[in-house]
């Protein structure tokens, strides 16, 4: 029993040893290492003066520092909720909807996953075309269909360029919900849906009492998986609205935050080394206890479910 | 255990290859034809590649056992890699750097020669530029490469059509652009998505002859003016009666846009920056393009002119091969190098001591100006724009919130000077 055990756990660390050794140099000390910057000060992208905890004082107390940090952390919990709803609500009815069998449903899944294989460089580099108000293709179609009068700069309006952004990194990654969604659904024993509907559930009652319990862990991984994707989004604001989050820092998010602040120069929003430090620490922070919050929320309801 | 001995080895030839990939990486400065030696040189300028490598090429004539390897990187990522390079020992050589404190901040990671004793010719440089790249003990770090400046560029037949003269004033000025309006031309091609052109093009240009240009600028990093002075305001709210003439939906055009509606004739004017020639020669040619400088506000008044210090060129302390170094360095403070620069970059204008010949109409016109003008620089690019918030990034946001309608011109200065609290 004894030696059976014993196999057992170097059985297990010969799987985890490669990657526990992978993760510590690449992940880990970088991130241990930047909290580690995060106390220190000074002029050169390795910062050199022991300053304790001054920077998370000055990131907190001073209006300069604290309401752009304020200010990204809003749009990003707006652009989170946003996207959280394109792509976890519409991208599970989207799932219900190609799970279902009808001629075309699998041309339908490959489709809904294609903008997934893009860059989001090139995603937002699309979405500025389509949307620029001199020669993009969006206006011309509203004005086309009689609606030119609701026609606004859409992305130099603070009113609509977050929501924009939001629908930009929304469209590229529904697809990867309508995947996990279907493959959930797919999982599902027809029997159990077939003895449903012989008991006379519609669609409503198949997908409150039935999809929806299967797929709640599924659920619990997509919101995880797009809570940490959002919250450490930087390319599609540097790719739609530049490293400032413009029009006047309204898609500034965490992500673009701690760029601007760590690696641009003094004169064009940066903060030095030191203090972009601290913001990528408080976005670990942010991410780690949102995770820990989310899971906590998704095992709660699973049990609930379970019980 | 031997599996687990196995995947240990195959790591670690995976971290070897990785590490020679890298490794790879640094030797490029080294490897050449034979015995040449090469120098890396960096910029931000993705755009020139071309034409500096016809620039460094006729070095190379001249000095056949040195090449140049212009690697230039994109503008809006250049600092970050330029300060992780420099950290990381593998620097480029020869470093284009900013003015004031960004190169400063540079020079002080302790990876710049300092070049008083190593290049006396600096002496003969225009002091003005010279400072803009030293410390303020004034040990130079840079030679100063190039200077930019902000004006109106406009179409020759959209003129023509008015029967419009160049304007010299700002009542001219607004006379034009009414005509044009009235004409139903899109007068400008200015929009406000970037929100740096505002900025460093239009109130740093066009603004300057109402603040009062290099005097006021002085006396704001003197602490005996404030952004909220009459003067500043005054050069705020002309900005403001530009709004009328942009284009619809302005906000949402950026800077590529707006080159590219004025580039292909569709706008009447554009201001913009020297730097822009090529990019409209490149766009749709050079022929129906014409410059003037800001408008005066009365006139008879003193052109106060934006010549911004735009390029300095600093040495890496660390390279390999300091003797070529020294030698290309030499020529860069040269007139052979300036005239060669300004040929290929119309636009740019050296401030190398000598006399030129310039071959671009449009740069002889910008600087056919600069003589009877007082030439100065961006208003709050020195020591306002040292710390957070920079100076840059509060007028910018102040005009951009402005023309958006959340502010008055007033109220984008007090914006501004309230951001500056740090400085005062």
């Amino acid at each position: 029993m004894l030696q059976a055990q014993k196999k057992h756990a170097r059985f297990l660390f010969m799987f985890i040893f490669p990657a526990f050794i992978i993760y510590t140099v690449f992940m880990l000390l970088p991130i241990l290492n930047s909290m580690k910057y995060s106390l220190y000060s000074g002029d050169g992208l390795i910062p050199d003066t022991f300053v304790g905890l001054d920077n998370y004082v000055k990131l907190f107390t001073e209006e300069r520092y604290f309401s752009k940090f304020w200010n990204a952390l809003g749009n990003n919990i707006k652009f989170f909720l946003i996207v959280t709803f394109i792509q976890n609500i519409l991208g599970f009815f989207m799932a219900v909807f190609v799970t279902r069998s009808f001629k075309g449903n699998k041309f339908m899944r490959k489709l809904s996953f294609l903008p997934t294989t893009l860059s989001v460089l090139v995603v937002g580099f699309i979405f500025k075309l389509i949307l620029n108000p001199y020669y993009g293709v969006f206006d011309k179609v509203l004005e086309a269909v009689g609606l030119g009068k609701f026609i606004i700069p859409w992305l130099g309006d603070p009113r609509s360029a977050l929501i924009i952004v939001s629908i930009a990194v929304s469209w590229q990654f529904f697809g990867e919900s309508v995947l996990f969604y279907s493959s959930g659904i797919d999982g599902i024993d027809d029997s159990i849906l077939e003895a449903a509907r012989i008991d006379g559930a519609n669609i409503w009652h198949e997908i409150i009492h039935i999809i929806l319990p299967s797929v709640l862990p599924i659920v619990g991984i997509v919101t995880i998986l797009i809570f940490i994707g959002d919250f450490t989004q930087f390319d599609i604001v540097y790719a739609m609205t530049g490293y400032r989050g413009d029009p006047g820092y309204s898609t500034d998010l965490m992500g673009s935050l701690f760029y601007r602040t760590a690696f641009a120069t003094t004169e064009r929003g940066g903060w030095g080394t030191g203090m972009g430090a601290a913001v990528a620490t408080m976005m670990f922070i942010i991410v780690t206890l949102g995770v820990g919050i989310l899971l906590a929320f998704f095992n709660k309801k699973k049990e609930d479910m379970t019980k | 255990m031997e599996l687990v001995k196995r995947s240990i080895l195959t790591m670690l030839v995976l971290l070897l290859a990785g590490s020679m990939a890298f490794a790879g990486g640094q030797q490029g400065s080294s490897e050449g034809d034979g015995e040449k030696v090469k120098l890396v040189f960096t910029s931000w300028r993705t755009e020139d590649i071309e034409r500096m490598n016809r620039i460094n090429s006729q070095f190379t004539k001249e000095n056949p056992n040195i090449v140049i390897d212009f690697q230039p990187v994109k503008d809006t990522e250049y600092d970050a890699q330029l300060k992780q390079s420099l950290a990381a020992g593998v620097g480029a050589d020869i470093i284009f750097l900013r003015s004031y404190d960004s190169g400063y901040q540079i020079y002080k990671t302790d990876s710049l020669m300092e070049l008083n004793s190593m290049l006396p010719e600096l002496k003969d440089f225009p002091s003005a530029a010279v400072a803009a790249w030293a410390t303020p003990d004034k040990v130079s770090y840079a030679i100063p490469a190039a200077g930019v400046v902000h004006g109106v560029y406009y179409r020759k037949s959209i003129f023509d059509k008015y029967g419009l003269k160049v304007p010299a004033t700002w009542d001219e000025f607004m006379t034009v652009c009414e005509t044009l309006k009235a004409g139903g031309e899109t007068v400008f091609a200015q929009g406000t998505k970037d929100n740096w052109m505002l900025y460093e093009v239009m109130y740093s240009g066009l603004g300057a002859n109402f603040y009062g240009g290099e005097e006021a600028r002085q006396a704001l990093m003197n602490k005996t003016a404030r952004f909220t002075d009459d003067n500043f305001v005054l050069a705020m709210e002309k900005m403001k009666e530009l709004q009328p003439y942009f284009p619809e939906r302005f906000e949402g055009i950026d800077y590529v846009t707006m080159q590219q509606i004025f580039g292909t004739g569709n706008a009447a004017m554009f201001m913009g920056g020297s730097w822009e020639i090529g990019i409209f020669e490149d766009l749709g040619g050079l022929d129906d393009v014409g410059y003037f400088a800001p408008p005066l506000a009365e006139k008879g008044d003193t052109l106060q002119y934006c010549f911004h210090v735009d390029a300095g060129i600093g040495f890496n302390k660390n390279t390999k091969y300091p003797e070529e170094l020294k030698t290309y360095m030499k020529w860069l403070a040269s007139s052979e190098y300036a005239q060669l620069y300004m040929n290929e970059l119309p636009g740019f204008f050296s401030y190398t001591p000598g006399s030129y010949t310039l071959s671009n109409d449009l740069a002889k016109q910008m600087q056919s100006y600069v003589a009877k003008s007082v030439p100065t620089v961006r208003t709050v690019w020195e020591k306002l724009s040292a710390q957070a918030p920079s100076g840059n990034e509060l007028v910018g946001e102040a005009i951009q919130m402005m023309y958006a309608n959340e502010l008055t011109p007033e109220e984008a200065c007090k914006f501004v000077d309230d951001g500056l609290s740090w400085y005062y």
